[in-house]
């Protein structure tokens, strides 16, 4: 059984190896990911050698890994088919051996093969005398299976929900803390690092507590080796084994459990209200009433704003958290955020997928498609400039200086009117399908259509140099009385907005008109 | 044949959608090509059908009945060739021939995150109903395709047939005079086939005309009462059910017409409780 399914997996690397270019280009990414993984992970660990508190960041590392493994499945859920045991569920197979079969299939790829050539630093690192590496050695084999039982048995307990709607959303939603988490090491952690706020010695906390969990042990098991301490070595060690057995155990019996249990994908759920909003708007109040609705109930719109939000705090997460502060910093952020808005809608049709049909069976004229347009643009008005409002206001509170929040709302209100008349051009002038692919569970966009993010670029420079007149006047009014700022450049600042999305709609509308049919193409080579 | 003037289908009708028809075809399709890079999925196809007909469109798969379906919707735009719905062309005024048709595609793909009682109220007030109005009708076509019940539920939870019904519903709401399915009853169960087959009865009896696709030979001699074979992008016959059949079964007729693909003699002789 092990060798059959360690053979369907290399079948399958290969299989997506011929499949297509795209594949081929994203196994050699992929793969080379992976080599620098194990060559970045390798060096890290070796680096700790000498170090007073090299067990705790070996720990640490350890600690990430397991994390790594534990999230990755849930995201990437889809990847391999011998990760679902429903796949397997129909052939006469005894869950023991399975299990092993699954385990060695688990082993088998550039990853996990990564994973343990790179952790094997600690032989650098962390190890001394020729049994200490041994120990080391035993403790990395030990602390990867712990990895992979642990994977396994979340994979295989969640296997049922993540096939299921609410299970695959609840996956887009671990894409914002990681995004977070993302922006927050290459933002704030080197300015931090550079200014001597994080130390090797920031670690040495996480240690009374991370020694007792299972990557802790295989750490400090390699340190008392080093120490001439084998017994408590070995202790440590059988204590990691022995939570892995308990795992491999608990797995064993969620895969016995998965493969007689039917998924949730029938879970269903109830809407309150009766009615759609904005009766009295017409087409355009239909169509505001529908996207509404949409982003209230779309887990991908909810994250799109999540995300939006980080990337208009990440902007001058810099200068926030570091010691100078420039004004204009707050001014990018707002700049940033709307231009996220246009960029992350800038595709109607391949983002509302075959549904999109629906609406364009009933779309024809202009006219229609100026309403369809300014329905949108409305609802991601209404969202979108509150939101990045507050962030600014809440950036500005955190450096101390609330007039900065002020300073950066007429950036907002013109910006968003420049980000949106861009995104109707695009959307109606270079549709493109999108593609749910694994590894991601967020939609990007098809095969051969990656160029199309150039788009992105267009939209977040036109927003900065259409906005450019309101950075201007709010710069210059910076130290004008409230009345200036508040009573005068505020509302010039709306209707300037306002204006360049008018056009904006109305040039997509123009070019909609003739370019429905290709519009509804892509919406149904949409993947959702 | 029938006119618009016939029974009453128990729907609302819509004023608006009262077009003019030519000589009594409410579809007329002259000529209509579409070729995919060097495949040629529709190689000139001529077709009328008869208002108030309920007209099936037979063929195997890719035979070129979607992409046919698709460019009589306005959804695909076609190399070659002229549609005429009511006597409105299709490419030279959409909004006036959408405004003419209802459409459930074969991939029955909904606002998921919306419920059915919001999906069929959205599509009337995208169709130009006033709100109280499409609220009212999505209400009695839930009602009708016994959806009542799931009304307030996301359509993302509801089963292959519960979306086709939905999709049917979105389709009718504002009572066009013809109406396009493609694949209908595809995954659809048998009590769900049975209030969509006794629906579009209805439909047709009052006066409008419905063409569908499928290649399900017992559900077309059951409903319609004209039928097409389409193979490789062309209409190989087309006519009343009982001329196209010639006396045979539909399905006889079908594969005399368009022949047989394969052939299993001898290939799987271990196949059968007699082999090992």
């Amino acid at each position: 059984m092990a060798r059959l399914l360690v053979q369907l997996k290399l079948r399958m690397l290969l299989n997506a190896l011929r499949s297509s270019n795209a594949a081929k280009t994203s196994f050699i990414i992929s793969s080379t990911f992976a080599v620098l993984l194990a060559i970045g992970t390798f060096l890290l660990l070796a680096t700790f050698r000498g170090n007073s508190t090299s067990v705790e960041l070996t720990a640490v590392v350890f600690t990430v890994f397991a994390f790594g493994w534990l999230l990755a499945p849930i995201l990437i859920f889809g990847v391999d088919g011998t990760l679902d045991p429903a796949t397997l569920a129909l052939y006469p197979l005894r869950t023991r051996p399975l299990a092993a079969g699954l385990l060695a299939a688990s082993f088998t790829g550039f990853w996990p093969i990564a994973n343990v050539l790179g952790l094997l630093g600690v032989t650098v690192g962390l190890a001394s005398g020729v049994l200490g590496i041994v120990i080391a050695v035993v403790a990395v084999v030990l602390e990867v299976l712990f990895c992979i039982a642990l994977s396994r048995f979340v994979t295989t307990s969640l296997a049922g929900l993540l096939r299921s709607r609410r299970g695959r959303d609840l996956a887009a939603f671990l894409i914002i803390p990681l995004f977070a988490l993302y922006e927050f090491f290459t933002q704030v952690v080197p300015k931090a690092v550079s200014e001597g706020k994080i130390t090797s010695a920031s670690f040495s906390g996480f240690d009374s507590w991370m020694r007792w969990l299972p990557p802790g042990l295989a750490a400090h098991a390699i340190q008392d080796a080093a120490d001439g301490q084998l017994g408590l070595a070995f202790a440590r060690l059988g204590g990691l084994a022995a939570v892995t057995i308990v795992f491999v155990w608990l797995w064993v019996r969620a895969l016995g459990r998965a493969l007689v249990t039917a998924d949730t994908t029938t879970q269903s759920s109830r809407v309150r209200g009766t009615k759609l909003p904005l009766a009295g708007l017409g087409l355009r109040g239909a169509i505001f009433a529908r996207f509404w609705l949409y982003q209230l109930r779309e887990p991908l719109s909810l994250v799109y704003w999540a995300l939006i939000a980080v990337v208009t705090a990440a902007v001058s997460a810099s200068s926030v958290f570091g010691q100078k502060h420039h004004p204009g910093v707050i001014l990018a952020s707002a700049v940033f955020g709307v231009a996220f808005v246009g960029i992350l809608h800038a595709n109607s049709a391949g983002l509302t997928g075959p549904a999109f049909v629906l609406e364009a069976t009933a779309l024809g004229s202009k006219r229609d498609l100026r309403a369809y347009f300014s329905g949108q643009n409305l609802v991601l008005c209404v969202i979108g400039v509150p939101l990045i409002v507050a962030v600014c206001f809440g950036l500005a509170a955190a450096v101390g200086d609330l007039s900065m929040g002020i300073q950066a709302t007429p950036v907002v209100l013109a910006g968003i009117g420049a980000a949106l008349g861009l995104c109707d051009l695009f959307s109606a002038a270079l549709p493109y399908p999108m593609t749910r692919r694994v590894g991601n569970p967020l939609p990007v966009p098809a095969s051969g259509y990656a160029g199309y993010r150039l788009g992105g670029l267009i939209v977040l420079a036109g927003t900065g140099v259409l906005a450019a007149p309101a950075i201007a006047g709010a710069v210059l009014a910076a130290n004008e009385p409230d009345v200036i700022r508040i009573g005068v450049l505020l509302p010039c600042a709306a209707v300037y907005g306002f204006v360049l999305a008018t056009i904006g709609v109305r040039m997509g509308a123009k070019i909609a008109e003739h370019q429905l049919p290709e519009m509804c193409q892509v919406a149904l080579r949409t993947a959702t | 044949m029938g006119t618009s003037e016939g029974p009453d289908t128990g729907l609302p009708r819509y004023p608006g959608t009262a077009v003019p028809r030519t000589d009594g075809a409410a579809v007329v399709v002259r000529g209509l090509r579409k070729k995919f890079g060097t495949k040629e999925a529709v190689a000139g196809i001529d077709l009328e059908i008869a208002a108030g007909s309920l007209a099936g469109l037979v063929g195997p798969n890719g035979a070129g009945k979607t992409t046919s379906l698709s460019m009589m919707t306005g959804l695909l735009r076609p190399d070659e060739g002229q549609i005429l719905i009511n006597g409105i062309n299709v490419w030279r005024d959409p909004p006036a021939a959408k405004a003419a048709i209802g459409v459930v595609p074969a991939e029955v793909r909904l606002f998921d995150r919306l419920s059915g009682e919001e999906l069929l109220e959205y599509s009337g007030r995208l169709r130009g109903l006033p709100a109280d109005q499409a609220r009212e009708r999505a209400t009695q076509l839930l009602d009708v395709l016994d959806l009542a019940g799931d009304a307030r539920r996301l359509v993302a939870d509801y089963s292959t047939g519960m979306r086709k019904k939905a999709a049917l519903g979105c389709a009718l709401i504002h009572n066009p005079p013809v109406l396009f399915l493609d694949e209908p009853l595809e995954g659809v169960d048998p009590v769900s086939g049975d209030v969509i087959r006794r629906l579009l009865a209805r439909f047709a009896a009052s006066g409008s005309t419905v063409l569908f696709s499928s290649h399900v030979m017992e559900l077309v001699e059951q409903v319609c009462d004209h039928v097409s074979i389409i193979d490789k992008g062309k209409i190989l016959v087309t006519g009343t059910i009982d001329e196209v059949r010639g006396g045979k079964t539909l399905q006889r007729a079908f594969i005399d017409r368009v022949g047989p693909r394969a052939t299993d003699k001898e290939v799987l002789s271990w196949l059968g409780s007699s082999s090992s």
